[in-house]
């Protein structure tokens, strides 16, 4: 039994599993990239080891390097976290062929999963109800792709066979700019997964995005611990996350009715370990498997929060060949849990991703608030990796409750060096139709814009006019300063002793 | 010192008297002003009141992030003002316009070329960074000149890319 945990990631995520490890009295290994010779998870595990240059290919993908040095250490085990080799079935493989415990699913289930269009064929034949699209049609030419295009109908998403987050993702309306969507597509996912096949499929309008995490354990059980809305998205890449879904709120009924479907839908692959299944849900509350997630979610915190369960110590355990240690009546959801996460993009500017070293840091407290972190002031925010700083979970009696919390918390909240998607939080809590749970996955793009809701905020200009002067005005001082200080050093005294000492 | 802080089409006349006290049109305010510990984050105390802002300098003059809304001011000292309004308005209409790397990236795609005639929103340069693929837009209408990358190029923040006459 492995007593000993590589953790193959960096940032929060990594600190995240090495915190769970710590808990459980494990010891920790983590690798590194150049880059992140200074980060959180290297200086927070007990045995840390250069993987290579900067870049994910030379570093953080480099599944032969990780497994030599997880054999080096003598770890037992090898927790991906997310993004990187979480999802690569032949990863999985290749440390149960090196003898390591993949704290993970199975690399059979990561390959029917993990193909998406694998996916959607293996749980509609366990009659779960999928969105329409070229499900189980294998890789498709381009021509191929195009001729099905019309026969799915307009508008329709391409996503990548391999992907995730949003990448290799375009969202095409007629058949005209598909051409060039689709090679788009190709070299995206090309890029991030090192495969550019790419599937399609029907745009369902006004749909919400909600998902359900299940835990499954070697010995056949499997539970759900209820559903996760993550609607709130911009370009398909997640925001901001709740515990449970006020979409679905107090319906218990609906909740079991979907969570059964996603208990299935895992069984469909013997799955084991943790998982979510995605599903697409319409206004008139139909629902429709999206994918299904081999491995930890970025938004896991929020299910956490609610139901008390450790996600992360619960997936060691299982690994370890333990039983659950719940059933499903042992589960319930208690309060509200809303997650933001916290990215180095601005708002004011597009979300253009920023870089740079993060100067000073002050995290928000109190009752209720968790941040999990990967940062610290002084460190670094390169272009290498993905944006997330941090993500800031709050947990609340009620919605309410929570959504006050989040207001106060990125209140709070202080990072300087670079620029932040904070702003951009703190107007979606106080949006109307956030506060009233009336959004679907279109909401931020399309009918939210940080000019549109600050405008009609109660501001203080003359407050921000004061401030900005005093600035102005100590700049000004300063520069005068400097320029006095100047003159001081050309001297007439300086001028005569350097006369002088040529004299000699 | 007196100054005109202007945002939009709206001015506030602010006189910064001594470091305790400032005068915004006509008003007399007590102010005890901070940067926390040498950092772009302030702190006011304004007749007691408490308020922590980010300030950043900026092309477009000074912005203020206070209470998660961002405000953009120029701050000119009256004999500044008096120069620009003989001067006429801004320049950025018609000048030479040099779009810099926001940060550091690779070229992923250049859907211009070298005399090309764009207009304002087109996209000039695909730049991947942090996993993103982002379009830099022009800003203005004019003619693509001085390409100085190509695809498959790194890039520097701050690295001129081509310019828009």
């Amino acid at each position: 039994m492995f007593s000993k945990v590589l953790i193959a990631n960096r940032g929060e995520i990594a600190v995240r599993i090495i915190r769970a490890c710590r808990e459980l009295g494990m010891q920790t290994v983590a690798v590194f990239s150049d880059a992140d010779r200074q980060a959180l998870h290297v200086r927070y595990a007990d045995e840390a080891y250069l993987l290579g240059p900067a870049p994910s290919r030379e570093s953080y993908l480099r599944a032969e390097r990780i497994i030599e040095i997880a054999r080096k250490s003598g770890a037992g085990a090898i927790h991906p976290g997310y993004g990187f080799l979480a999802e690569r079935a032949d990863f999985a493989q290749a440390c149960l062929d090196a003898g390591l415990a993949f704290i993970g699913p199975k690399p059979s289930s990561i390959a029917a999963m993990g193909d998406k269009a694998v996916a959607r064929a293996t749980v509609a034949r366990a009659g779960v109800p999928v969105v329409p699209g070229t499900e189980g049609e294998g890789s498709l030419r381009d021509d191929e792709l195009l001729a099905l295009g019309p026969e799915i109908g307009f508008p329709l998403l391409i996503k990548a066979t391999a992907g995730g987050g949003g990448k290799g993702m375009r969202e095409v309306h007629d058949l005209q700019e598909m051409p060039s969507l689709l090679h788009a597509a190709r070299r995206e996912a090309e890029a991030s997964f090192g495969d550019g096949n790419v599937y399609l499929e029907k745009l369902v309008e006004g749909a919400r995005h909600i998902e359900f995490q299940i835990l499954a354990d070697t010995h056949g059980n499997v539970v759900h611990l209820g559903e996760r809305e993550c609607s709130l998205q911009r370009r398909h890449q997640k925001l901001l996350e709740e515990c449970p879904s006020p979409f679905i709120n107090d319906n218990e009924e609906m909740r079991q009715l979907m969570g059964s479907v996603a208990v299935r839908a895992a069984q469909a692959v013997g799955y084991v370990n943790a998982g979510t299944i995605e599903f697409l849900v319409d206004k008139d509350k139909n629902y429709y498997f999206l994918e299904m997630n081999t491995r930890l979610q970025v938004e896991h915190p929020v299910t956490e929060m609610a139901t008390g369960v450790d996600i992360v110590k619960e997936q060691i355990r299982i690994a370890r060949g333990r039983q659950l240690r719940y059933d499903q009546e042992s589960i319930h959801l208690n309060g509200w849990a809303i997650e933001c996460r916290i990215n180095a993009e601005d708002p004011y500017n597009n979300f253009l991703p920023s870089t740079g070293q993060i100067t000073h840091s002050l995290l928000p407290t109190g009752p209720g608030v968790r941040v999990d972190s990967g940062v610290y002031p002084g460190f670094e925010i390169s272009p290498y990796y993905d944006s997330l700083i941090s993500k800031l979970i709050v947990w609340g009696e009620t919605r309410a409750e929570a959504i006050l919390r989040m207001r106060r918390s990125l209140e709070e909240y202080r990072i300087v060096g670079v620029r932040t998607n904070i702003p951009f939080h703190q107007n979606l809590m106080d949006s109307h139709r956030f506060m009233g749970g009336q959004f679907d996955t279109r909401f931020v793009e399309e009918r939210f814009s940080m000019e549109a809701a600050e405008e009609g905020k109660s501001t203080i200009p003359e407050i921000a006019a004061i401030i900005a002067t005093l600035v102005a005005h100590q700049q000004t001082q300063r520069a005068a300063h400097i320029i006095q200080r100047g003159e001081r050093d050309t001297s007439n005294w300086k001028w005569i002793s350097r006369w002088e000492r040529m004299q000699r | 010192m007196k100054y005109v802080t202007s945002i939009g089409k709206k001015e506030f006349m602010i006189e910064i008297v001594d470091e305790h006290q400032v005068v915004v049109d006509d008003t007399p305010y007590a102010v005890d002003f901070d940067s926390v510990s040498g950092q772009p984050v302030y702190s006011l105390l304004l007749d007691g009141q408490s308020y922590e802002s980010y300030v950043y300098p900026s092309e477009d003059g000074w912005q203020v992030l206070l209470h998660g809304t961002l405000y953009t001011f120029t701050v000119e000292d009256e004999r500044e003002k008096r120069l620009r309004a003989s001067l006429g308005s801004r320049i950025a209409e018609w000048g030479e316009y040099h779009l810099k790397a926001p940060m550091p990236g690779l070229v992923v795609a250049l859907p211009v070329t070298d005399g090309q005639q764009v207009e304002k929103g087109d996209v000039l340069l695909i730049l991947e960074s942090m996993k993103m693929q982002n379009e830099l837009k022009a800003p203005r209408a004019g003619t693509v000149s001085r390409l100085r990358v190509g695809v498959g190029d790194s890039v520097e923040q701050r690295q001129t890319l081509l310019s828009v006459l």
